[in-house]
């Protein structure tokens, strides 16, 4: 074959550079705040139109669409994407592509497979940059859309905006990063929206800020420009750890939306309820611990700094220095994000509480990391003490007592046997591994058996396992419902709820496989009782490679074939559920207002996020 | 009248709050009213009710004299009586307020501005649906418009009444807005007579409290439509030569006519969510009082929401004195979250009188809330209510057959 027609001349670049709005476009030209950022390279139609995420410009309240942008367009191309400017809508379907695609490859990394957002309507999930009129931009999983909207700014109090200019949540990294998040935690976990206890949404939104934050320390020249500001004390400044700036000016609340910081006070977990409020906290602890970690970090850097003194000499930092802090800063920033993202596969699938994440966090940053060199573990740990949130269960809050339990070694394991698993296992390593490429079908076979049948109802249409595995699966949960903690009521089923193959690369260079299947199980005949929320259990299995089962992560349902103190645990899960339904009803202003028929469903109106973010409880 | 007895009578208004409380302790009288007013009428129109309270409020020289009025908040309901210019010739000592209507407090401005201006563009933002909506279905209702246009209205000031309220009345009387943050304001003898004692519970000037009174959703709603004609979808975000008049086909095909139809509605539960905020605001603005008279413990809580309740049941000392009532005033006409669960079933004792001021409004079924009603029902039999007369229990209650009920209270010595 002729060199100039081999794959070495023929395949297309690994990146593609497209141009961003780093932290508001309020601050214009402010150095770093346009930036170039590097996506995947994948094949793109108009739109721009990819394999998992595409843009929609269509505009709800005027009913009419914008030009959509061609980014494979060759002069579009030679700039490294369009120009940052809020005038024209091209750009900001680029924007909001680029940050989606951004966010959406770190959970691809730090989760070690290909998430993806195929449904049986749609396949992909939509973009719409400009949707409606409103200041609020939010996730409806209904429509698969993520859905931001655009305003005026306050003619009063507009902060640093133009009075009454217009004023776009999808120029916004924050709020494409924060919205990007629900859309992913939704579709690796559909039943955290369900909000069976004071925790659940403030999780979404608290991981969702989280996200968004973190993937500020990304941004190489507005960090070392604030690490220079702040004399590396970041907690100092307020580009890093501020969240939509713009968003809060605009608005006329003479501020950002929301900040990292906070006071540490066990007493705030115990009376914020409201999502945001009680999502802060979860997000001021996981900063706390960054922040400690990162300090830990530069001190040997200050040391050789200073000669010792630890005092950093008047004026400017050396150039040198900063460099070499923002390294570290981006650095630790990267892996806390991956920490907190990896974290989900040991979560269980229902009623999560920050608890069980504080749980997952350890479990599987010690899987991976079992000695825990530069204390991310300790200090996530001391963070979330100081903030009075304590697992359940749990004897103290030694490293050691958080893990989850291990399985008893006498359970069988996953039947592994058999050509399915195995196919499955191996393009799934192929898939993760080849993300950039244009989608491909892996054969005819790979896409026709990848979706279940609707024949098989346990398995949830959505996940992607093939019947025979999903019946497999199936098999083997009845046959041990007692150790997994399901119950064996005959008229509850158990929904078989993803089963998939993690790849994880240790620091030491080692490659980690393990296997995550999730089951579920519906109680209804409390559903009235509950606001129209049904009650849910289930159980998240953790397996090494040869189907070995390791951890055991359930919330029971009330069942008799469960031990005395999963029972108790299992009745207080519903007590919880009762007494935060009661809660929520107290403070709702529409709950006297409510049709009956509405008044039923109440629960279920409380788990819209378009609501949610507007601030309407 | 001979023996020291307290004299509760809840007017007949229909939807709305009337309570005419006569207090006969160590030979002195002390006459006091506690709201009038009314969005839905009952038997008789609040002008006929307005009547009824000035001629029992006659001493014997034919002058109707009233001691202290106390307007809880500023609900058309509890206030559109005061409009009538009848009460000129009432003489009143005293009138008192939730501290959000003190005209000297900057912080109470504040929070009033912002509720008048979201009640105003919440109403006029609705009238022009309205028209819209009759305009091409001129013989249809929209229950759903109607059901919100209700609760707005609700909200909207009544300027005469208020007015009434803050400069009306004969004999110069003294305005007083609580609490006043001093505390030891909160507890304070009533005018005329030192028996009766008076506390305070609300409203909290709590941050959470206040933050209620002025949802910051308001304020990003009255922002929506300040100065921009929402018909034509609010803002245009681009420039005209930006805008595509056919649908392009390389993305338009991803979006079908329900998600079209679906992402064009985004907004449309607006009004109620906000209608909904706002009316939990003003009822957060309410007065909770509670009168110690002898060994009689009176709770007017006016429409205080869960804010008020809370603070006030996680105060030990309070929760003391709300362990203690004799008498219950069902706050809100009976609706759910308008009386905690937690006060019903730990707080309440098994010894008292309730009274609830309310009446069936069709969009709105959970009002009253049969469950309340009948858990309080558990507790005593003394349950009155304004919408049948006729189950009120005898003798604790005496039925004016479509003016009012009242219960007379024996003051022990």
């Amino acid at each position: 074959m002729k060199r100039a027609l081999s794959e070495y001349v023929t395949a297309p670049p690994a990146r593609r550079p497209l141009k961003i709005f780093s932290t508001d476009p309020m601050l214009g030209r402010t150095a770093g705040n346009r930036i170039t950022i590097d996506v995947a390279n994948e094949g793109l139609n108009k739109g721009p139109a990819g394999r998992r995420v595409v843009v929609i410009d269509y505009d709800g309240g005027h009913s009419r669409f914008y030009p959509p942008v061609d980014l494979n367009d060759p002069a579009i191309l030679m700039q490294g994407g369009l120009d940052p400017t809020e005038s024209d809508p091209r750009f900001h379907q680029q924007m909001v592509y680029a940050v989606a695609m951004r966010t959406l490859e770190n959970f691809d990394r730090a989760l070690g497979r290909v998430i993806d957002f195929r449904k049986k309507e749609y396949q992909q999930l939509r973009l719409m940059p400009h949707a409606f009129y409103g200041a609020n931009a939010f996730y409806d999983r209904d429509l698969h859309a993520i859905l931001f909207g655009y305003f005026r700014a306050d003619r009063n109090d507009p902060g640093q905006n133009l009075p009454g200019q217009n004023v776009f949540t999808c120029l916004s990294h924050d709020i494409i990063a924060h919205e990007m998040t629900h859309a992913v935690v939704d579709r690796l976990k559909r039943y955290f929206m369900e909000p069976t206890n004071e925790d659940v949404l403030a999780f979404h939104e608290g991981f969702s800020d989280i996200v968004a934050l973190f993937q500020h320390f990304s941004f190489q020249e507005i960090l070392r420009q604030q690490i220079q500001k702040s004399r590396s004390d970041l907690r100092s400044n307020t580009l890093l750890v501020e969240l939509a700036r713009q968003f809060g000016y605009a608005t006329g609340a003479g501020k950002a939306l929301r900040s990292a910081l906070d006071k540490p006070e066990a007493k705030l977990y115990k009376t914020a309820y409201e999502p945001h409020e009680r999502g802060s906290i979860l997000v001021a602890a996981v900063f706390d611990a960054y922040f400690a970690t990162y300090q830990r970090r530069i001190r040997d850097l200050i040391r050789i700094a200073t000669g010792g003194t630890g005092e950093l000499p008047k004026g400017d930092l050396h150039p040198d220095l900063v460099n070499r802090i923002a390294a570290e800063a981006s650095a630790t920033a990267q892996q806390i994000l991956t920490m907190c993202m990896r974290a989900f596969d040991y979560l269980p699938p229902v009623d999560i509480t920050f608890g069980d994440y504080l749980r997952a966090l350890v479990t599987a940053d010690y899987e991976l990391v079992p000695n825990d060199e530069y204390g991310e573990r300790g200090a996530m740990i001391e963070a979330f003490r100081l903030r009075g949130i304590y697992p359940e269960n749990v004897a103290s809050l030694a490293e050691e007592s958080l893990l989850w339990e291990n399985a008893d070694p006498g359970i069988s394991g996953i039947p592994l046997a058999g050509q399915d698993m195995l196919q499955e296992l191996f393009f799934a390593a192929a898939d993760f591994g080849n993300v950039s490429t244009p989608w491909v079908n892996w054969g005819q076979q790979s896409s026709a058996t990848s979706r279940p049948t609707s024949s098989f109802p346990e398995a949830d249409a959505d996940m992607e396992i093939t019947s025979t595995m999903a019946q497999i699966l199936h098999g083997y949960a009845q046959q041990n419902r007692q150790y997994f903690h399901l119950s064996d009521d005959p008229g509850i089923k158990i929904e078989v709820h993803g089963f998939h193959p993690v790849f994880r690369v240790a620091p030491n260079g080692q490659l980690l496989i393990e296997l995550v299947v999730q089951f579920a199980q519906t109680n209804r005949s409390f559903t009235t009782e509950l606001g129209g929320l049904p009650l849910r259990g289930g159980t998240t299995l953790i397996a090494s490679a040869d189907g070995q089962i390791r951890y055991i992560i359930s919330k029971p349902l009330p069942s008799a074939n469960l031990s005395p103190a999963k029972k108790r645990e299992a009745e207080a899960r519903l007590d919880r559920q009762r007494t935060y339904l009661r809660l929520t009803d107290m403070a709702d202003p529409k709950l006297s207002y409510y049709s009956p028929q509405d008044l039923l469903n109440r629960m279920r109106f409380r788990m819209n996020l378009a609501s949610l973010h507007q601030g309407i409880s | 009248m001979g023996a020291d007895s307290i004299l509760v009578r809840m007017y007949d208004v229909g939807f709305g709050d009337c309570f005419f409380v006569k207090i006969n302790v160590a030979g002195a009288t002390c006459k006091m009213l506690f709201d009038c007013g009314s969005i839905k009428a009952g038997p008789r129109p609040i002008g006929e009710v307005v009547k009824d309270v000035i001629e029992a409020a006659k001493d014997t020289d034919l002058t109707s004299r009233i001691d202290v009025i106390v307007a809880t908040h500023r609900h058309r309901d509890h206030v559109s009586g005061f409009a009538s210019p009848l009460w000129n010739a009432v003489e009143v000592k005293e009138v008192w307020m939730p501290w959000t209507e003190n005209p000297d407090d900057s912080a109470a401005r504040k929070i009033r501005d912002s509720q008048s201006k979201l009640a105003a563009a919440l109403a006029s933002n609705i009238q022009r649906k309205t028209a819209l909506w009759a305009a091409s279905n001129p013989t249809q209702e929209n229950p759903g418009l109607t059901a919100v246009a209700n609760l707005a209205a609700n909200a909207v000031s009544n300027e005469a009444a208020m007015q009434a309220l803050h400069e009306g009345f004969a004999g110069n009387p003294v305005r007083r807005f609580f609490p006043t943050g001093n505390r030891k304001d909160d507890i304070f003898e009533a005018p005329v007579s030192k028996a009766v004692l008076v506390h305070v519970f609300g409203p909290s000037r709590d941050e959470k409290v206040i933050r209620d009174m002025d949802p910051p959703a308001g304020q990003s709603y009255l922002q929506l439509y300040d100065g921009n004609d929402p018909a034509s979808g609010g803002t245009e975000p681009f420039r005209e030569d930006w805008w595509m008049d056919a649908d392009p086909p390389e993305v338009s095909y991803l979006l079908s006519s329900s998600d079209r139809a679906r992402v064009n509605s985004i907004g449309a539960d607006l009004d109620f969510n906000l209608a909904a905020a706002l009316d939990k605001a003003v009822n957060g603005t309410s007065l909770m009082l509670m009168l110690r008279i002898g060994g009689q413990w009176l709770l007017f809580p006016g429409d205080a929401q869960w804010g008020t309740w809370q603070a006030a049941l996680e105060n030990p000392q309070w929760k003391q004195l709300l362990m203690k009532t004799t008498f219950y005033k069902i706050g809100h006409h009976g609706s759910h979250n308008a009386t905690p669960v937690d006060f019903v079933e730990h707080t309440l004792g098994n010894d008292f009188l309730a009274m609830a001021s309310t009446s069936h409004v069709d969009q709105w079924p959970s009002i009253p809330k049969e469950e309340l009603l009948l858990a309080l029902g558990k507790k005593t039999e003394k349950i009155a209510r304004s919408d049948k007369q006729m189950e009120a229990p005898a003798p604790t209650f005496r039925v004016a057959k479509d003016q009012y009920i009242e219960a007379e209270i024996p003051l022990v010595p």
